[in-house]
């Protein structure tokens, strides 16, 4: 979800800016240090490549493909440092040429898009793939990261807005939650399916099979995965702690169960209370845990669809 | 956000915003946004001010005010969505104003500027300011075969759908998913080929 | 001193292939050479060796010799201001967003000063009749179009030898007329690799039938291709311009 302008005050922009730029900086220099020069042009290819995907409508409940990112696909096809310069490439066209996210608002974009979305969900592919072997394992890895790296982004968003003060965390969190719950089954779908399709035809373009994209050494997970701590630290934790007053305050105020935001009424455990539970935080992480127990089920069903059997008589 | 190519700003009318330099419009855009962003809702001043500047130069650009509308509505649903999820809170409705104000106004500041300036104008802004050269060559080409890409996939797509029988949903998504893996194996092959043409001409 | 000069280059796929079996010629200064062949023959991979941009991992297999220079590591930026190579695809090698931002990539890679390259940007636009044409966008051109701003942007490194993949095909037959009036023009060596046979015997005094990754001719245009059981044998045909009484014979 591309934040626009007027949505951030100055120290949100300020310092979700100064992790994007730490974040994008190092991208570069180890797509400098590490990728062969033939791959070069490769980068803008891929960034086209995004673009592009990004405007084909897949047919998801009168939606549009346009809610998906696609970095973790890039990451696995290309290496998560380039997946970072890839989507920033792109966010940065679409803020500068289609006012699609905010000029100011950009280093938020940059931080949930790259580097969260393209990273953390990248960590979560490589995670589940070597826990899980063979093409149905990669899929899986695959569909079950797309999922996480949307859901991860847009927690990270509505952390934003509640520091920004633009948004409430008890009002925001709840509805990208859910809504992106929602996309990023579609985003783990289609990044598998196309996964799947560059495997079958080309799998030497496949990051991993490429002497040409090494894996990602210590220091990039180390300096990434600093990134994505801290702002876990600053836009996520703070909320979810005093939650459980905001959100009872709230709810008496407004008669909050009875909102009538559709998003809200979309989700299955309807503004986070489960039934009979009192305690917010604990209804909150019990419906997390279900609803990503759920994705990843689905994931697994997912890759044991669309993987090849293997052959009975091998 | 779902936008055709067609859209894609070209910035070669000629009237005297399209002829200023790129480095002026970039930076009066972000003077304007940072200004707007920034500036306490109490100073309205500042804020019926920069509406009346920008519709001056929109005025001055040309550009047709039905384009300019349908561009910002077309990115406003977000900015109502969160302005009607405001309005329910107790502090809600001048928070709300606050936000769709500062949101329309710097919207139509860079639609503008998008619509008035040509990319390589743009792209030698951010060479100016330092932004490292993989970066802007990655947004270059980008940029120049976001047509190729968009045709290939439009011609893909046509083929298959002309041998289509079934309308079924699983069959969609199966062939809009090859018809976007294709695309990137192309987009892999094709930029193979690039690098060798910008090599076959002394690229270092 | 020969302006190409190759022998017995091999080359092999990343499949273990082989496209190239020991080929070996000589093209003198000047000269406009066509080379022909069927599809799979190694035609291109023959052109992407004469600039070095193959093979990918140095030493090859034989010599290719550009103006008494052997190709090799050391010497590629030199190697690639002699020999100009217009690719196949036009829009492979318009990888920049304006006609002028293209036509001037090579003059700046050779470390041209403004003036110049500017300079050499318009007089390559002369050359190929598109005088004017430096601000479009290099995606909204015709096919023919792009073709020429391709040929100027080689054009505009004043290479010494003209290599050119299949610079016709998919043209209209207007911008086929124009591309070859362009082509006439030049006087540098030409080598020109094609499936247009008509175009073959109007430019090309010589021509070199490649199939299967070995020269199986090398002589006289006209010669070669009027000889149809040599043609119907690697996948060619006698062109329409040699059959007797053609309305267009001798008036190329």
């Amino acid at each position: 979800m591309h934040i626009p302008d007027g949505f951030l005050d100055g120290k949100t922009a300020g310092t979700t800016a100064v992790l994007s730029v730490a974040g994008v900086a190092l991208a570069l220099r180890r797509v400098r240090l590490d990728l062969p020069p033939r791959k070069i042009p490769l980068l803008g290819l891929a960034a086209a490549f995004l673009f592009a995907a990004q405007m084909v409508n897949f047919p998801v409940a009168g939606g549009t493909s346009g809610h998906l990112v696609g970095g973790v696909l890039v990451a696995a096809l290309l290496g998560p440092s380039a997946a970072v310069v890839v989507v920033t490439a792109v966010l940065t066209v679409q803020c500068f040429l289609f006012a699609d996210g905010g000029v100011l608002a950009l280093g938020a974009n940059l931080f949930n898009m790259a580097i969260l979305n393209s990273f953390g969900g990248y960590a979560v592919f490589r995670l589940v793939a070597r826990c899980l072997p063979g093409e149905r394992g990669r899929l899986t890895a695959m569909a079950f990261a797309g999922w996480c790296a949307a859901v991860l982004a847009a927690i990270a968003c509505a952390g934003e807005l509640a520091w920004a003060g633009t948004v409430a965390w008890a009002v925001g969190f709840p509805a990208m939650a859910t809504v992106h719950m929602l996309i990023g089954i579609g985003e783990g779908i289609i990044s598998a399916l196309v996964l799947l399709a560059v495997s079958r035809t080309r799998p030497d373009l496949l990051a991993e099979n490429s002497p040409a994209t090494p894996p990602p050494r210590a220091g990039e997970w180390l300096g990434y995965g600093l990134l994505v701590v801290l702002g876990i630290a600053i836009f996520i934790a703070p909320f979810a702690c005093p939650w459980p007053d905001g959100l009872e305050a709230v709810a008496a105020r407004l008669g909050f169960e009875h909102h009538a935001a559709p998003v809200l009424s979309a989700a299955p455990v309807a503004g986070y209370r489960l039934p009979g539970i009192h305690w917010a935080v604990g209804a909150t992480a019990l419906a997390g845990a279900i609803g990503t127990l759920t994705a990843f089920a689905l994931a697994l069903l997912l890759g044991r669809l669309l993987a090849r059997k293997p052959s009975p008589d091998a | 956000m779902n936008l055709q190519f067609h859209q894609l700003p070209a910035g070669h009318a000629s009237s005297v915003i399209h002829r200023l330099p790129a480095g002026v419009k970039l930076g009066a855009t972000l003077g304007l946004v940072g200004g707007t962003v920034l500036m306490p809702l109490a100073d309205q001043w500042w804020f019926a001010g920069t509406a009346a500047l920008l519709l001056i130069i929109a005025g001055l650009s040309r550009i047709s005010p039905g384009f300019l509308l349908t561009r910002i509505l077309a990115l406003s649903p977000l900015v109502l969505g969160v302005a009607l999820v405001n309005a329910c809170q107790a502090t809600g409705r001048s928070h709300w104003l606050g936000v769709a104000e500062r949101s329309l106004l710097c919207l139509l500041t860079v639609t503008l500027a998008a619509n008035t300036t040509p990319f390589s104008g743009i792209l030698r802004v951010l060479q100016k300011v330092r932004v490292p050269g993989l970066l802007i060559t990655t947004i270059a080409l980008m940029h120049r075969y976001l047509f190729v890409l968009a045709d290939e996939a439009g011609r893909m797509r046509r083929a298959r759908a002309s041998r289509t029988f079934t309308r079924t949903r699983r069959f969609q998504w199966q062939t809009l998913s090859s018809v976007v893996g294709q695309l990137f194996i192309r987009a892999s092959e094709r930029a193979e080929r690039v690098y060798e043409a910008m090599c076959a001409r002394g690229w270092q | 001193m020969n302006a190409i000069e190759i022998h017995g280059l091999r080359h092999r796929y990343h499949d273990g292939t082989e496209a190239l079996r020991g080929l070996s010629f000589q093209i003198a200064p000047g000269e406009c050479v066509a080379l022909l062949g069927p599809n799979g023959s190694g035609k291109s991979t023959l052109l992407l060796h004469l600039n070095g941009i193959l093979p990918e991992v140095p030493p090859g297999d034989g010599s290719v010799v550009i103006g008494g220079a052997a190709v090799s590591p050391r010497n590629l930026a030199a190697i690639r201001r002699q020999v100009g190579l217009v690719f196949q695809d036009p829009d492979d090698q318009l990888f920049c967003p304006t006609v002028a931002e293209d036509i001037a990539f090579g003059p700046e890679q050779l470390g041209l000063g403004r003036a110049e390259v500017a300079a050499r940007v318009q007089r390559s636009l002369a050359q190929v009749g598109l005088a004017g044409f430096g601000h479009r966008s290099t995606h909204h051109l015709s096919h023919g179009e792009k073709r020429r701003v391709c040929l100027a942007g080689v054009l505009a490194c004043e290479p010494a030898v003209l290599v050119l993949d299949e610079p016709t095909s998919d043209l209209d037959p207007r911008g086929r007329r124009e591309f070859k009036a362009v082509l006439r023009s030049l006087p540098a060596t030409k080598l020109i690799a094609t499936h247009d046979l008509e175009l073959a015997v109007e430019l090309c005094p010589r021509a070199i039938i490649l199939d299967q990754g070995r020269i199986v001719a090398d002589g006289p245009t006209e010669v070669l291709l009027a000889d149809e059981p040599l043609m119907l044998a690697h996948g060619l045909e006698r062109p329409h311009i040699l059959h007797h009484h053609h309305p267009h014979h001798h008036h190329p």
